[in-house]
């Protein structure tokens, strides 16, 4: 997409120059045509001065030499005239000026279309009128260089392309600084717009001029609109559960009645059913709570949720494990507070679940990106075995409690951030799930 | 150990009453969460066991309005809400347990057993032990000297309580309040007949009468 900048100066400067340029070609050309007609009545008048110069004298018709104007006398004066008789006799009468140089007579009467060529490079306008003097037929041929004319044309011409050119420049100086002035807002909302990406503001400023006003107000309705539906489907899905889990407790209860225990494979087919109902109950449940990225002015601050977070866990781990995290200070992560939450608790909760007297939770932020790392004590998971419980997102042992839905959702949540999930050695001897969040993942 | 039991669905409650019950301990049970805000903090509860989707007032607000009112009785959530950011808000709203449904009614009676002894300050061990007593609250039998001794309903409840509170002096109406549920008879003959019950399995010295005053458990160690 070009730039609204680039677009606008392009469409300016094709458009003054058209403009410019048609305008000033015309405007010499009507100078050029008025002048030319000007001097048509010059040079009208100049044979008329020239016939009456004509005068019969003793040798029958001859040029009163007095009554010319000098500048037909001087050589190559610019001006210059041809006298032809109808009858051949006298030979064509030419001025003196000039030289060894002939004005050739022109081919019609009045003023001639094209400029005839001169002597020394002269351009010249021609005239010719037929007159009728003692009963002879003569036609007279005037000419005048036109040449100093063009030169001052041209003169204007280029003076004239450089005070174009100029206030071409000037034009647009003007113009791109007025474009830059009436873009601020825009460009303002779109810094807010990235700010909102990365979760330092929630809406957008409601003071921008009248044009961006319906833009603006949309999008932060959409926003508060985005953030009540996720609000009601969760709190829907809440009750949903809730509807389903309560009866479900029911029946594990009842299955776990004395009256049962002389039907083992009774109790058993029970058990297993109602543990499927669940699981997958818990599972789907878990991923439609998931906001994804579908809120873009979500964020998790680190320093106000970790230690609710990691009490939480102290207090259902009640058996004297030390919990710890680290994050910078202040650090604010650009995502939805719940699904960070239920990735962090699931695997701080299966941490729990496994160490010896250590968990230890280390959240670090480069230009790249977010990487989370859950450190234990416990056993640990065999290399080979590692890819098998990351496939399966399955139950570790079955002697801990737990669904082993904990990693299936923090998959969900990982994935759908476009994250990275690792088990590595840790260094505190037992597992260390490492997981990588691009940081960018929305501004592509 | 007298609970209150707050949940709405009715067959739930049934189970959960029925098992309660049979594990030796008192319960009153509550279906409104306005009933709950008054009665928890009227009644000596030893634990309040709560289902936040309440009819009446959610079950958040209801322990909220507890904690504010200063009520320090543990409360076990029990609910079919299980994400960790409802988990992280029922335990900033003042619980000490969480537990989400479905759940194992045995995981519930280990929760409750654990949590009892937490508040009385005593830890987490597979049987209740003080003063030289080991009591198995799965079996409702106590081990004492390396001797397994049968105890009836009433006084494995009765045990329980002195065992909870080794030490102290606890008075009849006291005693009473804590192991019948609001609606039994309270009759301190009744007592003191478990009372002697007990010191003729354990030993005389095991139980102090105090007159006029109460009674309070010696153990074997004193």
């Amino acid at each position: 997409m070009k730039s609204i900048q680039r677009r606008l100066s392009l469409g300016l400067i094709s458009v003054l120059l058209v403009v410019g340029l048609v305008l000033a070609q015309t405007s010499l050309w009507l100078l050029d045509l008025g002048l030319r007609r000007y001097l048509e009545a010059s040079l009208r008048h100049h044979t008329e001065n020239l016939l009456v110069a004509t005068v019969r004298g003793p040798t029958g018709l001859q040029l009163n030499e007095q009554r010319v104007q000098p500048a037909y006398e001087q050589p190559l004066s610019g001006r210059y005239f041809r006298i032809d008789f109808a009858s051949g006799t006298p030979a064509p009468w030419r001025s003196r000026s000039q030289w060894d140089w002939e004005l050739a007579q022109a081919a019609k009467v009045g003023l001639q279309n094209e400029l005839a060529p001169g002597p020394s490079e002269q351009l010249l306008l021609v005239y010719r009128a037929d007159y009728r003097r003692y009963g002879q037929q003569l036609s007279i041929t005037v000419a005048q260089d036109y040449s100093p004319v063009l030169d001052s044309f041209r003169q204007v011409k280029y003076v004239g392309l450089g005070l174009g050119a100029g206030a071409l420049l000037l034009v647009l100086l003007l113009q791109r600084l007025t474009v830059r002035n009436a873009l601020r807002p825009l460009e303002r909302v779109r810094q807010q717009l990235q700010q909102l990406q990365q979760g330092q503001r929630t809406t957008l400023d409601q003071d921008v001029p009248a044009e961006l006003e319906p833009l603006v107000t949309q999008l932060n309705h959409l926003l508060v609109h985005t953030e009540e539906h996720l609000l009601r489907s969760r709190n829907a899905l809440g009750n949903l559960g809730h509807a389903l889990k309560t009866p479900l407790a029911v029946l594990v209860s009842l299955a776990e009645r004395d009256a049962l225990a002389g039907h083992p494979e009774l109790q058993a087919t029970l058990r297993e059913q109602l543990q499927q109902i669940e699981q997958r109950l818990s599972r789907e449940l878990g991923r439609a709570r998931l906001a994804g990225e579908a809120l873009p002015g979500a964020q998790f601050d680190c320093d106000e949720e970790l230690p609710g977070l990691i009490n939480t866990l102290g207090m259902i781990h009640n058996r004297g494990l030390h919990l710890s995290w680290h994050a910078p200070p202040g650090l604010r992560l650009p995502w939805d507070r719940e699904d960070l939450l239920e990735m962090l608790g699931n695997l701080l909760d299966n941490a729990c679940k496994w160490a010896e007297s250590q968990v230890q939770l280390s959240v670090q932020q480069d230009s790249a990106g977010v990487t989370l790392w859950v450190d234990d004590d416990g056993p640990g998971i065999e290399t080979e075995r590692r890819l098998e419980v990351l496939e399966r997102g399955a139950r570790l042992d079955e002697q801990v409690s737990g669904h082993g839905l904990g990693l299936g959702i923090v998959r969900d949540i990982v994935d759908a951030r476009g994250g990275q999930l690792e088990m590595l050695d840790s260094p505190l001897g037992g597992l260390r799930v490492a997981i990588r969040l691009p940081g960018n993942a929305r501004r592509r | 150990m007298r609970l209150l039991l707050v949940e709405d669905h009715v067959p739930l409650a049934d189970e959960l009453l029925a098992s309660l019950g049979a594990q030796g301990y008192a319960v009153d049970w509550l279906a409104d969460g306005r009933d709950a805000v008054h009665q928890g903090a009227s009644e000596p509860y030893d634990l309040i066991i709560l289902d936040l989707g309440l009819p009446g007032k959610p079950g958040l607000e209801v322990l909220r309005q507890w904690r504010a009112g200063a009520l320090a009785t543990p409360v076990l959530i029990l609910t079919a809400r299980s994400s960790w950011a409802e988990r992280i808000d029922g335990l900033k709203a003042g619980a000490d347990d969480y537990l989400t449904k479905p759940f194992h009614p045995e995981e519930l009676q280990l929760r409750i057993q654990a949590l009892l002894r937490r508040s009385k300050g005593l830890a987490n061990q597979e049987h209740l032990q003080a003063a030289g007593l080991q009591l198995d609250e799965s079996r409702q039998c106590v081990l004492a000297a390396g001797e397994d001794i049968q105890l009836t309903a009433a006084e494995f409840r009765l045990l329980r309580y002195f065992m909870l509170h080794p030490q102290q002096l606890l008075s009849k109406s006291h005693l009473a309040e804590h192991l019948y549920d609001g609606e039994t008879e309270r009759d301190s003959n009744v007592l003191e007949v478990h009372v002697n019950h007990l010191r003729r399995k354990l030993g005389r010295d095991v139980i102090e009468t105090r007159r006029g005053q109460g009674y309070r458990f010696i153990g074997l160690s004193a």
